[in-house]
């Protein structure tokens, strides 16, 4: 085992969170280094293509898929530099006021330590740092006016202007999409030029990825990247009221010790409280930052509500950014639905490729042989959806914990128990009734829907922010309430979890939380 | 990445094809090439495989031509991070060869219970109600993997060879656009 020099901070993760953490305090003149378990991938590495674009995922993550509804770990995760962020869809949009007050205006699970002002001005912020496009006057129809973004909204193609007489027609607002892509060049950056191929991985930097946003920024200031360095423990002192860095193992399985002043775990809400629990002591007999038992507590997905829809003209679905066109918060109030609680966020008009997941063969997976060859035939031409993402409320069972499995390393697995309740799938089924009632009011010729298992969308939670040591894990910045230069970044500290797409959220977070830091490094690191 | 190990991974995804082991040596291919040119199986027994073909021709026309054996076969005798199977994001747990083993033995086994042969010697109707009733995990007394997760996976593979790559688009009609293009037909 050999011990690397110190640094005064160590960031877990390469993504979304801990790139933001990575440009910040690198900036700030702090010496940093990024870990991650996994390559480190080049923007030249991103081919477009839905067979080569599953490198940049899991392939077997340490983690036991368990409950009802177990958390789609392989599709929405990350592996390498850049993470789950290197294939995102990079829609913008963001939590609402109401999202930090659920439990002080409807007595259901808990309120934000807090409000929506407080992240308001790093939303402004990272849409000036890394550009988003959009019409933030227009989204101002549901939340307290901010700055315009940097960038006029995208284009639209016919897939996304077939829905808008059956939104119409329901009383549903919509909106351009707020994007992290670039309708127009961007501090050097290219604009998109619509081929469809964001969940693959944008190697053009026209898509706001960590690879040429947030990571570039911290290479640039002096901040290292370490790939396929595997962490396993955070370290503590003998005192235990202080981390002194982190176990990890390198490309050829040696084990190493980085020793730091700060301890930034930013490895998404399923490896996050993983480390933690796999770091005990005699000091910290539960994890760290667990003598609460809240670690690994209240994982959160979301859920969509999808509406097929085939048009007899050619909707050009192949054109456009898998990102939404259109979107709309008129359901995002948390009683929008009678019988059903929670916040729905409504989206239309993404390109669909032919393969893949989300492709348009599997939007009629009963069909095989030649009936799935005349679908797709037609399918290429006329398909278009639109999407409607549910809220699950946090609930404590859904949780993650440590198996008795362990992986290559020596580290127990983690074991994800997630189920949806009754209130989440009225809030599924609600959105499916308004779908159709949507499509119905389109040209569309046939409509359909796939209802068969409740899909889970994101992940969030499991060391989850709030006022104090008795309700949370960590406090707003993500620092935890034991251990105060240990910080959580990323969705694993959202307290609840909106209906929005998280990774605006998750920047805007980190950048609040970085910047915090850096401001009281002497304080935290001393 | 490093510049080694890009050099590569570029040497395949950029040419859009697999490396297939011919007379001892790697050879870049397509599977539908490797088919052709009667390319062994690393892993895959020859029922195996012949079991992948039938499930993938009856889930997809045109996917034992475009090698789905070859393809399963060559994916999962590399290492699982450099794998590009549809498994991968369905949470199937490394190493895969021991799924596809589980659903081919399910069934072969299925077939045989009710048939008397296995699948690939049922004829196409009966293989088409099989896969009906397997992808509504309907079929009695089987064993393995959940019938309609088979199907999910096996479709995948199949659309992924017939459908997912630029021969695929053209042949629906849909221009390909890529940014950084395969540069064969991958």
């Amino acid at each position: 085992m050999a011990t690397q020099e110190k640094v005064d901070v160590v960031i877990v993760g390469a993504g979304a969170s801990g790139s933001v953490y990575a440009a910040v305090l690198a900036k700030a003149g702090k010496k940093v280094v990024v870990m991650d378990n996994g390559p480190d991938w080049q923007t030249s590495d991103l081919i477009s293509s839905d067979i080569w674009g599953r490198r940049v995922k899991p392939a077997g993550a340490p983690f036991i898929l368990e409950g009802k509804h177990p958390v789609s770990m392989g599709a929405q995760g990350g592996w390498g530099v850049g993470g789950a962020a290197l294939h995102y869809f990079a829609n913008f949009p963001r939590l609402l006021p109401n999202d930090f007050r659920i439990k002080s205006e409807h007595n259901r699970a808990h309120d934000w330590p807090i409000s929506y002002d407080d992240v308001a001005p790093f939303y402004d912020k990272v849409a000036q740092e890394i550009g988003v496009s959009g019409d933030a006057g227009a989204e101002e129809l549901w939340r307290p006016k901010g700055q315009p973004y940097p960038m006029p909204p995208m284009k639209t193609f016919r897939n996304g202007r077939v829905w808008l007489k059956g939104f119409e027609a329901n009383g549903i607002r919509m909106v351009p999409a707020a994007v992290g892509m670039n309708s127009i060049e961007f501090k050097g950056r290219a604009a998109c030029i619509y081929d469809g191929w964001c969940h693959v991985g944008c190697p053009i930097g026209a898509l706001a990825n960590p690879l040429v946003t947030f990571l570039a920024d911290a290479r640039k200031t002096g901040g290292e990247v370490r790939a396929w360095s595997t962490v396993t423990r955070v370290l503590t002192d003998a005192s235990g009221n202080k981390v002194t860095g982190v176990e990890y193992y390198d490309r050829n399985h040696e084990k190493q010790v980085q020793p730091a002043n700060v301890v930034v775990l930013a490895a998404w809400a399923a490896q996050n409280p993983r480390l933690l629990l796999n770091s005990a002591t005699d000091k910290h007999d539960k994890g760290l930052a667990n003598r609460n038992g809240l670690v690994g507590k209240y994982i959160m997905t979301h859920f969509a509500s999808g509406t097929n829809a085939m048009f007899d003209e050619d909707v050009e679905n192949h054109m456009g950014t898998l990102g939404a066109q259109y979107m709309s918060y008129e359901r995002y109030g948390k009683t929008a639905h009678k019988g059903a609680f929670g916040s729905t966020f409504i989206v239309a008009g993404s390109s669909i490729k032919v393969s893949g997941l989300g492709g348009l063969a599997n939007t009629r997976l009963d069909l095989f042989g030649p009936e799935l060859h005349a679908f797709m035939k037609r399918a290429v031409k006329n398909l278009s959806r639109m999407n409607a993402f549910g809220e699950e409320l946090p609930k404590i069972e859904n949780r993650l914990e440590l198996a008795s499995e362990k992986d290559e390393f020596g580290m127990p697995l983690g074991r994800i128990i997630h189920s949806y309740d009754e209130n989440d799938a009225a809030l599924w089924n609600a959105n499916f009734e308004e779908g159709l009632r949507i499509a119905k009011a389109t040209n569309a010729k046939d409509v359909w829907q796939a209802r068969a298992v409740q899909p889970t969308i994101h992940l969030m939670g499991g060391t989850i922010m709030g006022t104090g040591a008795a309700n949370s894990v960590v406090n707003s910045f993500g620092q935890t309430h034991e251990i105060a230069n240990l910080y959580c970044a990323g969705p694993g500290i959202f307290a609840t979890g909106g209906a929005s797409n998280p990774t605006y959220t998750i920047f805007a977070l980190s950048m609040r939380g970085a910047e915090h830091l850096a401001a009281n490094w002497s304080t935290v690191a001393g | 990445m490093d510049a080694m190990e890009r050099r590569v991974f570029l040497k395949g995804a950029g040419m859009g094809m697999l490396a297939f082991t011919v007379g001892g040596a790697n050879v870049l291919m397509t599977p539908g090439q490797a088919r052709a040119q009667g390319v062994p199986f690393r892993l895959l027994k020859a029922h195996e495989a012949e079991t992948i073909e039938a499930l993938g021709e009856t889930l997809v026309p045109g996917a034992q031509r475009a090698g789905v054996a070859h393809f399963v076969d060559q994916q999962v005798s590399v290492p699982p991070g450099e794998a590009l199977l549809e498994a991968r994001q369905l949470n199937v747990r490394p190493p895969f060869i021991n799924f596809y083993r589980a659903a081919i033995g399910a069934v072969d086994k299925a077939a045989e219970a009710r048939s008397g042969r296995r699948f690939a010697a049922l004829s196409a109707p009966e293989q088409r109600d099989f896969v009906d009733l397997m992808r509504q995990n309907k079929i009695d007394g089987w064993q393995g993997p959940a019938g309609g997760f088979v199907y999910l996976i096996l479709r995948s593979d199949a659309v992924d060879v017939v459908y997912g790559t630029m021969e695929g688009y053209e042949s629906l009609g849909v221009p390909y656009m890529p940014h950084i293009a395969p540069e064969k037909r991958w």
